[in-house]
């Protein structure tokens, strides 16, 4: 399961577009994006408020999908996929978590972690026991009873990890998973994501506005006005 | 069990234990399914019942002969001459004798007369019926619950049960104006809930003195040997007169007379129904779009995670689906509570009031289920379709 990281590019974007429409005026966001990401990496990606970073990662989730341009993740074109094929896509290759965590407050933490579980041939026991293993991976062994309203932010940011890996993508895409969490509970978020990429050799992107969170990265990329400006290796 | 099961299984799941958030309008929604399942079911069983009653009127056994050319009662005339004709029949003509060799037969005339209620605000359209002392006799299944039979030339009357039940006047005893006269209660005969129930009977020559129709005679009826008799008495009669006569078995000549008036119950209700279910689908559409906005973020999570359009889809469905049936099963909770075995009465065979029971049916309840089911189905569709076109970016931006 451990991959040391290889330059092999993993994902890669070929000079995407995308835009939104507001009214009747097209507003672009990238008009020519390239981007390449080895397997095994560990990238952060900063930059001003709608700058386009989510847009990003979910154009990398498969959530949404470019204008133009060519997007490959493994020997996936999403690019060139329907909305039926995404979604299989995203059930079998992804992994995300979510700034405000997006559990479902009416399920337990450990019916929330089961959740991408439903989508696989497993049978429920199989389910609990892999649902067990992965509250345990963070730290949340015995907890899985508890509904998500009773933990604090970083215990529920630590379920939504929980989520996001418990079907074991390759990929994992963060969109600002400290970004509504105190100084304490972000330190270990992000442990747990380095621990993801160092130990179980977890591809991750990670949006961040938190220096000290790109720092757990291997890389960090500034976007600005639909572009990548510099780029800074960590250790 | 395969992935989409699982996926429409754990979504419903999140669906109904977040009901509680939108109880209200959830519980309005199951409210105006349930009166249109009421209302349908409602009409339904009105006319159920008044076929059942129509249907269980009259025996098989009698023969009631008709003339002027009319299949029914109301427009009926029997010449003079052809009666006599028909009762001086002799051999076997397939109907009963009496000791004496006499037709067991009766003469009768029928008329509707408004009778004032006691305390003279409500006036009531009944059928009056004229016929001879055997006249009684050749109703089966009819019984005298009290008093006695009226004697023959004087003005007294035997009243039905559903009459006597509902209707002014009916107690023993009880003077009641009929036409110019007073007419005195003496009996109350009971008939098994039929249509019978619902007639005054009274001595054939007093009725014809009374309402001025000497001489008249609209119906005769007559005790076959057996069911089958009757085609022996057809076969009889051509060869007494010339005047067409019309002949049928008394269940026949009461069956024949309940699809008019059903039908009319159903017409009406039929469209005041479906007019409602109109409203309660575009009260279902509203429930489920408003339970669509409430689950947005949810259903947009599970979008993300992989869960499929067809999924998202028929949680919202089956959500619709759930709710309409839960309002289905308190219609028809409440239509067999208030409705099962009510006494009603509508304008039945002679134009005179009729007495019947509501009946809730397994027919009624199945129609009056269906039309519910499928408010819900229909008027959950639409948000169903709106479930899975959400867009997942704005959605999970809403993220909080
Ligand atoms: N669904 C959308 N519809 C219209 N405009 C959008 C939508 N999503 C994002 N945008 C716009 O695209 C730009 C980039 O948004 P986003 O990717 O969320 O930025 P960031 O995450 O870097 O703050 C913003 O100007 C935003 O208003
Ligand atoms: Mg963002």
């Amino acid at each position: 399961m451990t991959e040391p990281a290889t330059d092999a590019p993993y994902i890669a974007l070929k000079a995407v577009q995308k835009g939104f429409k507001i009214g009747a005026e097209a507003v672009p966001i990238f008009t020519a994006l390239d981007l390449t990401i080895p397997r095994g990496d560990f990238v952060a990606i900063m930059g001003p408020s709608g700058s386009g970073k989510s847009t990003l990662l979910n154009m990398l989730a498969g959530i949404d999908s470019p204008d133009g341009g060519e997007l490959r993740i493994g020997s996936a074109r999403l690019d060139r996929m329907g909305e039926g094929a995404r979604s299989s896509w995203r059930a079998h290759s992804m992994g995300i978590v979510f700034q405000f965590y997006n559990l479902l407050p009416m399920l337990t933490a450990a019916e929330n972690v089961e959740l991408p579980l439903l989508l696989k041939p497993l049978a429920a026991r199989d389910r609990r026991a892999r649902v067990e293993k992965v509250l345990d991976l963070v730290g949340l062994s015995g907890r899985g009873g508890q509904y998500p309203a009773l933990m604090s932010g970083g215990e529920q940011q630590r379920v939504g990890i929980a989520r996001a890996i418990v079907s074991d993508p390759a990929l994992l895409l963060c969109d600002e998973p400290t970004g509504d969490l105190d100084r304490k509970s972000a330190g270990g978020v992000l442990e747990m994501l380095r621990f993801l990429n160092r130990k179980l050799g977890k591809t991750i992107v990670m949006v961040t506005h938190d220096p000290r969170a790109a720092s757990c990265a291997r890389r960090t990329l500034h976007l600005d006005k639909g572009q990548f400006l510099e780029e800074r290796r960590a250790a | 069990m395969s992935s989409i099961f699982r996926q429409v299984r754990a979504m419903l799941r999140a669906n109904l234990l977040g009901l509680r958030r939108r109880l209200a309008i959830s519980v309005s929604m199951m409210l105006s399914v349930a009166l249109v399942v009421c209302v349908l079911a409602g009409f339904l069983a009105m006319a159920a019942g008044f076929e059942r009653t129509l249907a269980g009127t009259g025996s098989a056994s009698v023969a009631v002969i008709l003339g002027g050319g009319s299949n029914r009662e109301a427009g009926s005339d029997i010449p003079a001459e052809a009666l006599r004709g028909i009762l001086a029949l002799g051999g076997e003509i397939g109907v009963v004798r009496d000791t004496g060799g006499q037709l067991v037969a009766s003469r009768e005339v029928i008329g509707t007369t408004e009778v004032a209620a006691g305390d003279g605000a409500h006036a009531a359209t009944l059928a009056l019926r004229g016929m001879d002392l055997s006249g009684p006799d050749l109703r089966d299944g009819v019984a005298l619950v009290a008093g006695r039979m009226f004697t023959p030339g004087t003005r007294e009357l035997v009243v039905g049960l559903g009459l006597a039940r509902q209707g002014p006047g009916g107690a023993i005893g009880g003077k009641v104006r009929l036409g110019a006269l007073d007419w005195t209660v003496v009996g109350q005969f009971a008939a098994g809930g039929s249509a019978f129930e619902s007639e005054v009977w009274a001595d054939l020559d007093a009725v014809r003195a009374a309402f001025d129709r000497q001489g008249e005679v609209q119906s005769l009826r007559l005790r076959l040997a057996g069911p089958e008799a009757i085609g022996t008495l057809r076969a009889a009669l051509g060869t007494v007169t010339a005047t067409p006569l019309v002949v049928v078995s008394e269940a026949e000549l009461y069956a024949g007379q309940s699809g008019r008036t059903a039908d009319l119950i159903r017409l009406f209700g039929w469209p005041l129904a479906l007019l409602m279910a109109v409203g309660a689908t575009a009260g279902a559409l509203n429930t489920m779009m408003s339970s669509v906005a409430d689950r947005r973020v949810e259903i947009a999570t599970l979008r993300a995670l992989g869960f499929s359009r067809m999924a998202a889809f028929l949680a919202t469905w089956i959500e619709a689906s759930l709710l309409a049936l839960i309002g289905v099963g308190i219609g028809i909770a409440l239509s067999w509570l208030l409705f099962n075995g009510w006494q009603a009465s509508t304008l039945g065979a002679n134009n005179a009031r009729m007495g019947f029971q509501l009946m809730v049916t397994g027919e009624v309840m199945a129609k009056a289920s269906l039309l519910g089911l499928a408010t819900g189905l229909i008027g959950g569709a639409l948000p169903a379709i709106a479930a899975t076109r959400l867009p997942l970016t704005a959605a999970l931006k809403a993220g909080a």
